[in-house]
């Protein structure tokens, strides 16, 4: 599904924390958000993911005004920063939420649901860890288990907020290459937000480096580093 | 980020936030609410007022100053005054042992001193009197010396104690926890003495919590009625409590005299109620302080 | 190896705290405890099984138990309504609200009782709606299918609980509240990108959340009720048979000089509180591990 961002401008209270942005994210992109805090690539990927709306502006999902769809709706899966597992439910419980949360008609048997939570636990690489709760996994499992759960519902895109914050380096490292690969094996439109420049350019097909609210310049990672388009690019890819 | 949400003004009708119920459940929750606190608390309230100004003014403050009703604000005062000290000076001492030392059997120690939240004033009531009631051995000893403790002030405290037992200690426990020892243990290793740790460095921090502890013990102390009402013997102007009295002027039909005298337990509570809130406020204000540090 | 009873510490004041710890725990509540099972040993169990096996106090135990569960349950939805309601939405007057709720605590059982007598006591405002316009609406309404309504609440079971309501009140709200501010929502929000509709979202993920402190409040209401005296005494007429609370038994057995029936009572209700607070206890820490180790 490709994504279009028309103008899209969102200001909280008298302080925007988006001056108008238009960006157009082609189907089955792999694409990053780059910034500082405070740059708003956050509350783009909020707005995407409709738990904000925007002040101004519109979404199109596959050309198609999205703007007012809830978050309902729209089927993005979204990966949070905190990962906001369910802690009183067990991993499998966790994944198979979004199958279950559907209304009674569209879903799934449960012998089709704990089919799809195995397969999904085969494909994050942790197919023994359904009976656990949350609070029994490492940092990257976690993250791999929010993955997972966001896929399971057969997601139009794939939204990640910070997906390697809270990780220390190693396990970073590792689960880039996980991402990279459960993209490449979906196909799905891939928008992550990050504020490390390496993440960044190492896995995105497309960046977007973000400052203060404005989009700075968008490209392909190479020709980021080749030819920075403003000051603060090359400050940051630098840094 | 996360949660800053849109003036209302810029969201169209059909837009809500993931984490918001729909005007309609909220203004239907807020009104069952209010609906039924004003129902269930604040309808007595007024009417504690309304019942002892139904006569005006005069009848309500001319019915406090009849000699009963003043022997039982005396000895309310008096029984306040004996028994939140006490209780005080326990719940720092339980305080202080269970969290800066290690022992067994701690988790049990706790669940002793909670149990008088799980006994009823009345069976609390029966307890001290069959401890040091006339007809017990330890009671008719003293009873002989000239020492009764039920049916006379000694045993009201005690009752009062009882009920009032785990108030401050509760308030103290956690705040301890949290506080931990590294700040006696740095005191200690400068060459401050036990006390000298305890007043400079324990005390500050724990205040606030024993005020409030104070605060709760005190209004309960002050308003308690099943305990007191089986030690006390109920002899008007010797062992009659304010509750006490309440209960003997209404069961007189003097209204207005037993609601003036309720009305001002009702203050009291009143009073300790907005202590509390200003405390917390307080309190919060002095803990987002400290993290902005 | 054996744990040590209490481990080497370099903090002073041992001997000073656990001496007065121990001393007034034993005087004030430890003692006098002994002395009411003393008492009841010494009365024999078949002999307190006697006392209690009367219908007069099966009545009263069955009348203040039954009446505290439904109170307690009671309390448990309006708390967590309330608590719900004062941390999650703004509205003119929810400070004072917040406050109010702790008023329970801090009036006096005896005041709560006369007023709460005033107010639904056939001649007061509020009995005096129930009979004049509830009552007969009830009749017009329910009268076909056999109901009949008095619409009185003072001296009746009715009475009762309204004022187990009132003192039980604040402590399902005190423990839920802050259990509600510590929500992430964040994991509201991960809900709701899943697809799952408001409701459901309350239902499977934020009841659950509240579930083990909403049931400590429920178990600390439910101990509250089932021992109340002062608010309960002046509503409830205190009938034999119909209205009449278990510790008011004991409070006649004392004003009859008649030991041995109070303490046999009162280990009563004492055994089936302790019986309720453990079963309340086992639920705990099966929902507790359930949710995870925390």
């Amino acid at each position: 599904m490709h994504i279009d961002i028309d103008e899209i401008a969102k200001t909280f209270g008298t302080t925007a924390a988006l001056h108008p942005v238009s960006l157009a994210i082609p189907s089955g992109a792999l694409v990053a958000l780059l910034g500082p805090s405070g740059s708003g690539k956050t509350t783009l990927l909020r707005i995407l993911g409709g738990l904000e709306y925007p002040s101004s502006g519109r979404v199109l999902f596959n050309g198609q005004d999205a703007t007012g769809m809830t978050v309902q709706e729209r089927r993005a899966g979204f990966v949070f920063q905190s990962y906001a597992l369910f802690r009183h439910m067990t991993v499998f419980e966790n994944i198979a939420y979004g199958l279950k949360a559907r209304p009674r008609g569209s879903r799934p048997p449960r012998a089709e649901i704990a089919r799809r939570v195995n397969k999904l636990l085969s494909l994050i690489q942790l197919p023994d860890i359904g009976a656990r709760y949350p609070s029994q996994l490492s940092g990257g499992q976690r993250q791999r288990v929010a993955l997972a759960r966001a896929l399971a519902i057969e997601p139009r895109m794939l939204l990640l907020d910070e997906p390697f914050g809270a990780l220390d380096a190693k396990v970073r490292k590792e689960l880039r290459q996980g991402l990279r690969d459960i993209h490449d094996e979906t196909g799905l439109t891939t928008v992550f937000v990050t504020h490390d420049q390496d993440e960044a350019m190492e896995l995105a097909d497309l960046v977007v480096v973000m400052s203060m609210g404005r989009i700075e310049q968008i490209g392909r990672p190479q020709d980021i580093r080749a030819t920075p388009a403003t000051p603060f690019v090359r400050e940051f890819i630098t840094h | 980020m996360s949660d800053t949400t849109l003036p209302v003004s810029a969201r169209p009708s059909h837009f809500r936030a993931a984490t918001d119920e729909t005007p309609t459940a909220r203004r239907v929750m807020i009104g069952l609410a209010v609906g039924g606190l004003l129902l269930l608390v604040f309808a007595p309230l007024i009417a504690v007022f309304a019942e002892a100004l139904a006569r005006g003014w005069g009848a309500a403050i001319a019915s406090l100053g009849n000699r009963d009703s003043l022997a039982a604000i005396r000895l309310t005062l008096t029984i306040a005054a004996i028994s939140v000290p006490l209780n005080a000076a326990f719940g720092i001492a339980a305080a202080w042992f269970i969290t800066k030392f290690d022992f067994r059997g701690k988790a049990f120690l706790i669940t002793l001193i909670d149990l008088p939240f799980s006994v009823s004033p009345v069976v609390a009531g029966l307890c001290i009197v069959l401890m040091f009631g006339a007809n017990s051995a330890i009671g008719g000893w003293l009873v002989a010396n000239g020492y009764p403790i039920v049916f006379a002030l000694p045993g009201i405290v005690l009752a009062t104690m009882f009920v009032t037992f785990p108030f401050v200690a509760r308030e103290l426990i956690p705040v301890m926890i949290e506080q931990g020892r590294a700040e006696e243990e740095a005191a200690l290793t400068l060459g401050a003495s036990g006390w000298r740790t305890f007043w400079t460095v324990t005390v500050p921090n724990i205040k606030w919590a024993l005020l409030y502890g104070v605060l709760l013990c005190n209004a309960r102390a002050m308003g308690e009625f099943g305990a007191v009402a089986v030690v006390s013997g109920k002899i008007r102007g010797q062992t009659a409590t304010m509750p006490i009295t309440i209960e003997m002027l209404y069961n007189e039909y003097l209204s207005v005299a037993a609601f003036s005298l309720a009305a001002v337990l009702t203050l009291l509570a009143l009073l300790t109620l907005l202590f509390k809130t200003l405390l917390e406020r307080h309190v919060a204000g002095q803990i987002a302080a400290n993290h902005r540090h | 190896m054996a744990r040590p009873l209490i481990h080497r510490s370099p903090m002073p004041g041992l001997g000073l705290s656990a001496g007065i710890t121990l001393t007034m725990l034993s005087l004030v509540v430890l003692l006098p405890i002994g002395a009411l099972l003393l008492q009841g040993a010494n009365f024999g169990l078949s002999n307190i099984w006697a006392t209690v096996n009367r219908p007069r106090v099966w009545a009263a135990l069955y009348l203040s138990f039954r009446l505290s569960l439904f109170a307690a349950i009671f309390n448990l939805v309006f708390g967590v309504l309330l608590a719900w309601v004062l941390v999650r939405y703004r509205f003119p007057g929810r400070r004072i609200l917040d406050a109010a709720v702790d008023l329970p605590f801090a009036l006096p059982t005896a005041v709560a009782g006369i007023a709460l007598t005033a107010l639904y006591a056939p001649n007061g405002v509020l009995g005096g709606f129930a009979r004049d316009w509830l009552a007969p609406l009830g009749n017009l309404v329910f009268g076909p299918f056999g109901a009949q309504f008095t619409g009185k609440i003072a001296y009746t079971q009715l009475g009762i609980f309204i004022a187990l309501v009132f003192v039980g009140l604040p402590f399902v709200t005190r423990t839920v509240q802050p259990v509600v501010e510590e929500i992430e929502r964040e994991v509201e929000e991960a809900s709701a990108t899943l697809g799952a509709s408001r409701a459901y979202t309350i239902r499977r993920v934020i009841l659950p959340m509240l579930s083990p402190a909403a049931l400590t409040g429920f178990a600390l209401a439910l101990a509250r009720a089932v021992g109340e005296y002062g608010s309960v005494i002046f509503i409830a007429g205190n009938i034999p048979m119909l209205t009449e609370i278990a510790p008011l038994l004991i409070v006649i057995q004392l004003e009859e000089f008649n030991y041995d029936a109070a303490a046999a009572i009162g280990i009563a209700m004492l055994a089936i509180s302790f019986a309720m607070l453990l079963a309340i206890n086992l639920i705990q820490i099966w929902s507790r591990r359930r949710i995870g180790h925390v």
